[in-house]
């Protein structure tokens, strides 16, 4: 199975380790990813969707004619590119007179937009198409005697009409199954549903009353489990829950939140026995309590 | 309140959908909703009441949609499918066409190179780590020409084209 490898702006500019993770790991699984040459911004919740639909659903267009002209699907990591582009491709599927609109700005690359190409959220792909009983078979060095808890991203959630590949919305299991299957336990918490936070406007805007949303998080798994790592399966939520506990670590005058957090891809290909200085190396919060297994 | 001061037409110009009518108040969108613990709060119930009366002049200054973190769990939630999170960019998008000091800088970003971040700016840890060169817009100029001619001829960006102009 091949698919077009959508990469978004956050994985490929800060955090490349976690795209070496997905480059390494999913063809060894069965799915061989192409390069998607002049995608652009997915577009962006705060960009063009907050601007216009006609610049919204072009940039849209954009991109899914890119993997249209191909003939794969699209692979994504990032929930909020996910989000953009499944929401993008509904649009467009629903409305003739924008997909006419967005065929003719696009007519001069020659490439058109008609809905065939699906976008696919990567653990989407790993769980529904490649499996967890096929991931056990390539795991060489499993996680066992570690527990997890899993940051499920919202954009892969809901709505879950639109971007929904869970069998219920609002009791996932994609991720902690899979997460399971690389041999680690996974525990429950309170806030276990519960957007991280880190995405749009409300840190830029309002940072005190952020870092108090998420801080409640972290202050549920390290009161209510035992867990040794956060697994997440977002370039936003990995980012903004490995950053913030340096922030709150200041403004409490202690290191009390000190949990390091994994993109699922990273876990998977350490377990797969991948290099962990090329797939796990950039991190706020140490990792070396898990890397040093490996 | 002097309802005589209210467009009763406002929402056609907004969010032009039967969906918000449905709308009965019972605060479901903000329940879960991360951005509702901001200050100032966003309640999207509060910005679908503001629509549906018409307060234009409120509406116009409230800055609390571009607090949303777009998580779409009210889009999920909502009993009456009133589409809130849809609601959310529609104010924003009538703000932007209303007053251009609304629109976010971050267009002009990707309207030149592509993305909001420098994506393939790090190339030497790229190359660390093995990575292939990226399929970027900023090596690949015909289509670069391709997508700002395409952006020019949007609605919004052809009106505030002197924005976009390459320094």
């Amino acid at each position: 199975m091949e698919m077009g490898f959508f990469l978004g702006c956050n994985m490929p500019a800060i955090r490349p380790d976690l795209e070496k993770a997905i480059r390494e790991t999913m063809p060894d699984l069965g799915v061989d990813l192409i390069d998607m040459e002049g995608y652009v911004c997915c577009p962006a919740f705060g960009s063009f969707p907050s601007t216009d639909d006609d610049s919204h659903l072009a940039a849209s267009g954009w991109n899914l004619s890119i993997a249209e002209e191909k003939e794969v699907d699209i692979l994504v990591e990032c929930g909020s590119c996910y989000s953009s582009l499944s929401m993008g491709r509904h649009h467009l599927m629903q409305n003739d007179k924008q997909r006419d609109r967005v065929n003719t700005l696009l007519e001069p690359t020659g490439r058109t937009v008609t809905g065939k190409s699906k976008v696919r959220h990567v653990s989407d792909v790993l769980y529904n198409e490649v499996g967890t009983e096929k991931i056990k078979q390539v795991v060489k060095h499993p996680l066992e005697g570690l527990h997890a808890v899993v940051q499920y991203p919202c954009h892969t959630l809901y709505p879950s009409e639109i971007v929904g590949f869970e069998k219920e919305a609002r009791k996932p299991v994609a991720l902690e199954n899979l997460v399971r299957a690389l041999g680690a336990e996974v525990d429950h918490f309170s806030r276990e549903y519960t957007c991280c936070g880190g995405a749009g406007g409300f840190t830029n805007n309002s940072p005190a009353e952020a870092n108090g949303f998420i801080q409640e998080t972290l202050d549920a798994i390290i009161d209510e489990t035992k867990a040794d790592f956060i697994v997440t399966s977002c370039i936003t939520c990995l980012m903004h829950l490995d950053n913030v506990q340096k922030t709150l670590n200041q403004q409490v005058g202690e290191d009390r939140y000190t949990i390091p957090v994994f993109d699922y891809s990273q876990l998977l290909a350490l377990c797969m026995g991948k290099d962990p200085n090329q797939v796990a190396c950039i991190s706020t919060m140490p990792r070396d309590a898990i890397l040093e297994r490996f | 309140m002097d309802m005589n001061q209210t467009d009763p037409d406002l929402w056609k110009e907004i969010f032009n959908t039967d969906d918000l009518m449905y709308c009965y108040n019972c605060s479901t969108c903000i329940s879960g909703c991360p951005a509702s613990q901001a200050d100032p709060p966003l309640l999207i119930r509060n910005l679908a009441r503001k629509v549906i009366l018409g307060l234009e002049d409120e509406l116009f200054d409230d800055d609390t949609p571009w607090t949303c973190v777009s998580c779409s769990l009210c889009e999920e939630m909502c009993p009456m499918d009133v589409k809130p999170f849809e609601l959310c960019l529609a104010v924003r998008k009538w703000q932007s066409r209303n007053d251009e000091t609304r629109i976010p800088p971050s267009i002009v970003d990707i309207y030149r190179r592509g993305y909001t971040q420098a994506v393939g700016a790090n190339t030497e840890l790229r190359e660390q780590l093995g990575l292939p060169e990226l399929p970027v817009l900023s090596k690949l100029p015909e289509k670069r020409k391709q997508f700002q001619e395409m952006l020019m001829k949007t609605e919004l960006i052809n009106e505030n084209a002197y924005m976009f102009s390459e320094e």
